[in-house]
């Protein structure tokens, strides 16, 4: 059985639009103008990863909200179980930038960190 | 911020003026990745970037004025006097030099002609990305967003991990017209649903946004007659485009070209007022923020000329965007350097393409290949001094291959 995928490469300005068929362990790229491009269409098949962006709610600073994300990119499926595993953190100023918020987050291995420095107002 | 370190970093007494309460402007509420990747080589968030900057600046102990507002600006003699006001009160502010940094502004849906009525749960893409990154708040449950640019495509995906019910892209081009990389990781991503050839006709609404009228539209987004669809939603977030704010600008007697929106600039990024510099999104919307603090060193580099006086050349060269090149940075050369005039044009066509500088006589000076152009990216070169030795006039084109 053969599952087939359609991706933007984003290896550069250009996106190519790859199409991708797996047959078990097999991978087929068409579509792409250079290696990169037939690279990325593999990696984004086996194994897609992104950074995952959002904010934690935080006391006493100037906004209510701080930016954090994934210090490293997650496995693409578990970005929705990044967020909802972020939804009860409640932080406390003083935050500094890279601080970790969260260690290994919904299980993935990968840290949630500070996206910038918060003091504590009034 | 840029600008100021660069020239505090080299001994000169620099003051910076802020009307926010903050450093670090528009990129505070920019939490996605994806920043800094031409300077620091790897993907920042935007507050992370910013903060890079506000390290440098603490460290340098720059003389920072938060909370100020820039009233007016007398900028005609060598002494140039600023009066701000701030919750210390009215102040004077002399100095040799000014660096103008205030970015750009939305454009808005009056702009862009829509219908209808006026209600509750409007916004712009930048608005909404305050609201949701900043204070934690979502516009609405059931969202129109309408731009298929990058911060359309962001905003979209913010929307969606945030947990709104219901987002749907439209916009009247063939498809999104920002990096693919965001209509990767934005919209194809979560399957979010987009209707390219789509613009709104009208708002439908009272109190509350219920709806709008889209309309589809040809390719030269004209609408085409008895397509109007009612689509049911509670806010409409428009996302159609960054202007640079020139205004402050104008108001001086700087010229404004037509075609960037922002000052006309010579290559140190100086404008027509003399000692009176821009950079960032204020001359022209920079596709990377790498791209718009480069052109607040070159400025810097260009504040120091000025004060030390250097020489001028007695005929500035006049830099025209030639064909299928839309804008075009600086617009003239007016300094006497040893340095490569780096110069950024908005190219008309898509594709491969060489990017060719030519004289007046149509002599070719300097040619670059690029494997693949696009209007909704800005390209930069850099051309030799020698190579318009003795030009009177540069024209840039983008050729199509």
């Amino acid at each position: 059985m053969s599952q087939e995928y359609e991706v933007l490469c984003i290896r550069c300005p250009k996106g190519c639009r790859l199409r991708i068929t797996v047959e078990g362990n097999a991978v087929h790229v068409v579509g792409f103008a250079c290696l990169e491009g037939k690279r990325f269409g593999e990696e984004e098949v086996r194994n897609p990863r992104r950074i995952v962006t959002t904010t934690v709610r935080i006391l006493n600073a100037r906004y209510p909200r701080l930016p954090v994300r994934t210090a490293e990119p997650v496995p693409k499926d578990r970005i929705r179980d990044v967020i909802d595993a972020l939804k009860g953190v409640v932080v406390e100023t003083p935050v500094r930038r890279g601080q970790v918020i969260v260690k290994d987050v919904a299980g993935t291995g990968v840290d949630v960190i500070a996206e910038r420095d918060m003091e504590a107002v009034g | 911020m840029a600008a100021a370190v660069k020239l505090a970093g080299k001994g000169y007494d620099v003051a910076l003026i802020e009307r926010k309460e903050e450093l670090g402007g528009i990129l505070d509420q920019c939490i996605h990745d994806g920043f800094g990747t031409k300077i620091f080589g790897k993907a920042l968030s935007g507050p992370e970037f910013a903060g890079h900057f506000m390290d440098e600046a603490s460290k340098l102990g720059l003389d920072v004025h938060l909370n100020t507002y820039v009233k007016s600006v007398n900028a005609g003699g060598d002494v140039k006097e600023l009066v701000t006001v701030s919750p210390r009160g009215v102040e004077r502010i002399k100095a040799r030099s000014i660096v103008y940094a205030i970015g750009c502004r939305e454009r808005h849906p009056f702009e862009i002609k829509v219908g209808g009525t006026r209600p509750a749960g409007i916004y712009t893409a930048g608005m909404v990305q305050r609201l949701v990154n900043l204070y934690g708040i979502l516009p609405g449950k059931r969202v129109l967003i309408v731009g298929g640019g990058d911060v359309g495509m962001i905003v979209a995906r913010h929307l969606y991990l945030e947990g709104v019910e219901s987002i749907t892209v439209v916009f009247p081009e063939e498809f999104f017209v920002g990096l693919p990389r965001n209509v990767q990781q934005c919209i194809l991503d979560f399957n979010i649903p987009f209707r390219p050839r789509t613009v709104v006709k009208e708002i439908v609404g009272k109190e509350r946004v219920e709806g709008v009228i889209l309309v589809k539209v040809d390719e030269n987004w004209r609408p085409i007659p008895s397509t109007e669809e009612f689509y049911p939603c509670d806010t409409v977030i428009f996302s159609v485009g960054l202007v640079p704010y020139a205004k402050k600008l104008r108001a001086i007697g700087a010229e404004i070209d037509p075609r960037t929106r922002g000052p006309v600039v010579n290559e140190f990024f100086e404008s027509t007022v003399r000692g009176v510099f821009a950079a960032g999104n204020l001359v022209q919307i920079f596709d990377y923020v790498d791209d718009a603090v480069e052109s607040a060193y070159i400025a810097a580099d260009g504040v120091e000329k000025y004060l030390a006086g250097e020489g001028r050349l007695d005929n500035p060269v006049p830099f025209k965007p030639g064909s299928n090149v839309r804008t075009l940075t600086p617009h003239r050369l007016e300094w006497e350097d040893e340095r490569p005039v780096v110069a950024f044009l908005r190219p008309a066509v898509e594709g491969r393409a060489w990017i060719i500088v030519r004289g007046g006589n149509g002599e070719i000076l300097k040619k670059e290949f690029r494997q693949y152009v696009r209007p909704s990216t800005l390209e930069r070169i850099e051309i030799p001094r020698e190579a318009i030795d003795g030009a009177e006039e540069v024209y840039i084109d983008v050729a199509g291959v």
